[in-house]
């Protein structure tokens, strides 16, 4: 598929974006398209610019180069977008059920029975029953990640955004997400995700290989790892990668 | 801007406010505990009475609804929630109204409070109408909403905050005549106390609550207040705005 039909059929298109702070450039000249119904794994080191790009998609950070083409020349604030961020950003003082009440209105559910049916329906999928009037600060990490991803869900989004979504999850919790993810995909939701775990990383129908603000590969998992010399499995293709492009820069 | 989502945030944060029964105590008690000092200290001189118990009551609301605020904002600054809330639809007046209408009615409440045991424990002459006292307070309270929104980016941690107090307290006090009276400050003391905002409220408050004065005998300290409330909205919608972080 050429990049002009990519463009035409894909939710969102990221064209040569760069981003720079402080005098140094986060992001060089990325390119990405995301096509509906796909997921997407960015995967890299710490610090490569992975969360700056997802800042970036969901408008919380302006390019200084480049542009982000939403389909059908809709704009980040008119994109149906559910955001997870790195860190939980939840409030310690509220219920499990406020957080979910509070983020359904900032999401325009207004509605009592819809914001309700649709709280019902996010309490089930992140496994969450029971827990409604605990408050986050009595609850465990991976308990206070679900919120936070139940958080992202509640206004069923086009596009989910999660960055490092699985973090603190139990191995079962884990696996019981990626199957909520697929189907959602299957669905027609598009998912970007970013994540150190490669465990994630095999469940991605595409994936990315950033290095210092550069997506430096692409392909599917199985591609990833014929480019990188047909390696065993991605944890060795991504040490392939990262050693390679130290072995440039030297 | 929609109504329903500014509502939503103020809400929200009369939901975090409850849910922390120590700050209700500290808000409830604790002017209360100074007003009955200062109101049995100066049980014998009326005079002093009436002039402090309406300065006490700005000083409060002001004090008060800073703290919160400052601790607050920063607080969704650091954890991450407000910039998550930026990627919702929410905008900036959204999140300004939300934090005013989530912190205002604790501020009136608190003032209510510390009116009626000033009236009616303290004895303390009322001539006024309590709206145009809960004017004065929504006016101080507000300019101090957006005033702790505005100073708590440049706090590092909550301590820092705390350090906010005496620089921006002090001359408050000792300036918006709550302690002296203005005519008896030293000249260039009387100049500065122009640029105190509690100086009008105090004064309006005065006006109202003593002399029983109207909203017209007092536009123009409420004047100034909402000039010191545009100018002050001003600076936190810009600290907003610079907050994004990579």
């Amino acid at each position: 598929m050429n990049s002009l039909n990519k463009k035409d059929v894909s939710i969102i298109s990221i064209r040569d974006l760069t981003i720079e702070y402080q005098g140094k450039r986060v992001l060089n000249n990325v390119n990405l398209d995301l096509e509906p119904g796909s997921v997407y794994g960015i995967i890299g080191p710490n610090g490569c610019g992975k969360t700056t790009l997802f800042k970036t998609i969901v408008g919380l950070i302006e390019p200084v180069n480049g542009e982000i083409i939403f389909h059908d020349q809709k704009t980040s604030n008119d994109i149906n977008i559910g955001y997870m961020p790195q860190i939980n950003a939840l409030y310690d003082e509220l219920t499990v059920l406020q957080h979910l009440h509070f983020f359904a209105r900032m999401y325009g559910l207004n509605e009592n029975i819809n914001r309700k049916s649709a709280i019902k329906n996010i309490l089930e999928i992140v496994s969450l029953d029971g827990f409604e009037n605990r408050k986050i600060s009595k609850l465990s990490g991976g308990e206070k990640q679900r919120v936070s991803l139940g958080i992202a869900m509640i206004h069923s989004p086009e596009l989910l955004v999660l960055d490092e979504p699985t973090v603190g999850l139990d191995p079962k919790l884990r696996n019981e997400l990626w199957r909520t993810f697929r189907q959602l995909a299957s669905s027609g939701t598009t998912i970007l995700i970013s994540s150190h775990t490669l465990d994630d990383a095999k469940h991605c129908y595409s994936l990315s290989f950033m290095y210092q603000g550069s997506i430096v590969v692409s392909g599917t998992p199985k591609q990833l790892c014929q480019k990188a010399g047909n390696a065993e499995d991605l944890e060795s293709a991504f040490l392939y990668y990262c050693n390679n492009l130290n072995t440039n820069e030297n | 801007m929609k109504i329903k989502r500014f509502i939503a945030i103020s809400n929200r944060i009369l939901l975090q406010i409850i849910g922390d029964k120590r700050t209700i105590g500290l808000i409830v008690v604790a002017p209360l505990i100074v007003m009955s000092l200062a109101g049995f200290s100066f049980i014998n001189s009326k005079d002093v009475l009436n002039r402090i118990a309406p300065g006490l009551i700005c000083t409060f609301a002001f004090f008060f609804t800073f703290l919160l605020t400052a601790v607050s904002f920063y607080r969704e600054r650091v954890s991450g929630t407000l910039e998550r809330l930026f990627t919702t639809p929410a905008t900036k007046t959204d999140v300004l109204l939300g934090y005013l209408f989530g912190f205002l009615p604790l501020a009136l409440i608190q003032a209510t409070l510390i009116v009626m045991y000033s009236i009616f424990v303290l004895r303390v002459d009322y001539e006024g109408n309590i709206f145009n006292i809960m004017l004065i307070i929504f006016l101080i309270a507000s300019i101090s909403v957006n005033l702790g929104i505005f100073l708590s980016t440049f706090a590092r941690n909550e301590f820092q905050i705390m350090q906010f107090i005496p620089v921006i307290f002090a001359p408050q006090i000792f300036l918006a005549g709550l302690i002296m009276p203005i005519d008896d400050l030293p000249i260039y003391f009387e100049i500065l106390s122009f640029a105190m905002p509690l100086r009008y409220a105090i004064e309006s408050l005065q006006a109202v609550m003593i002399e029983g004065e109207s909203i017209a005998g007092i536009s123009y300290s409420i004047g100034i207040l909402i000039g010191f409330n545009l100018f002050i909205l001003g600076l936190s919608i810009l600290s907003i705005k610079n907050n994004k972080q990579i």
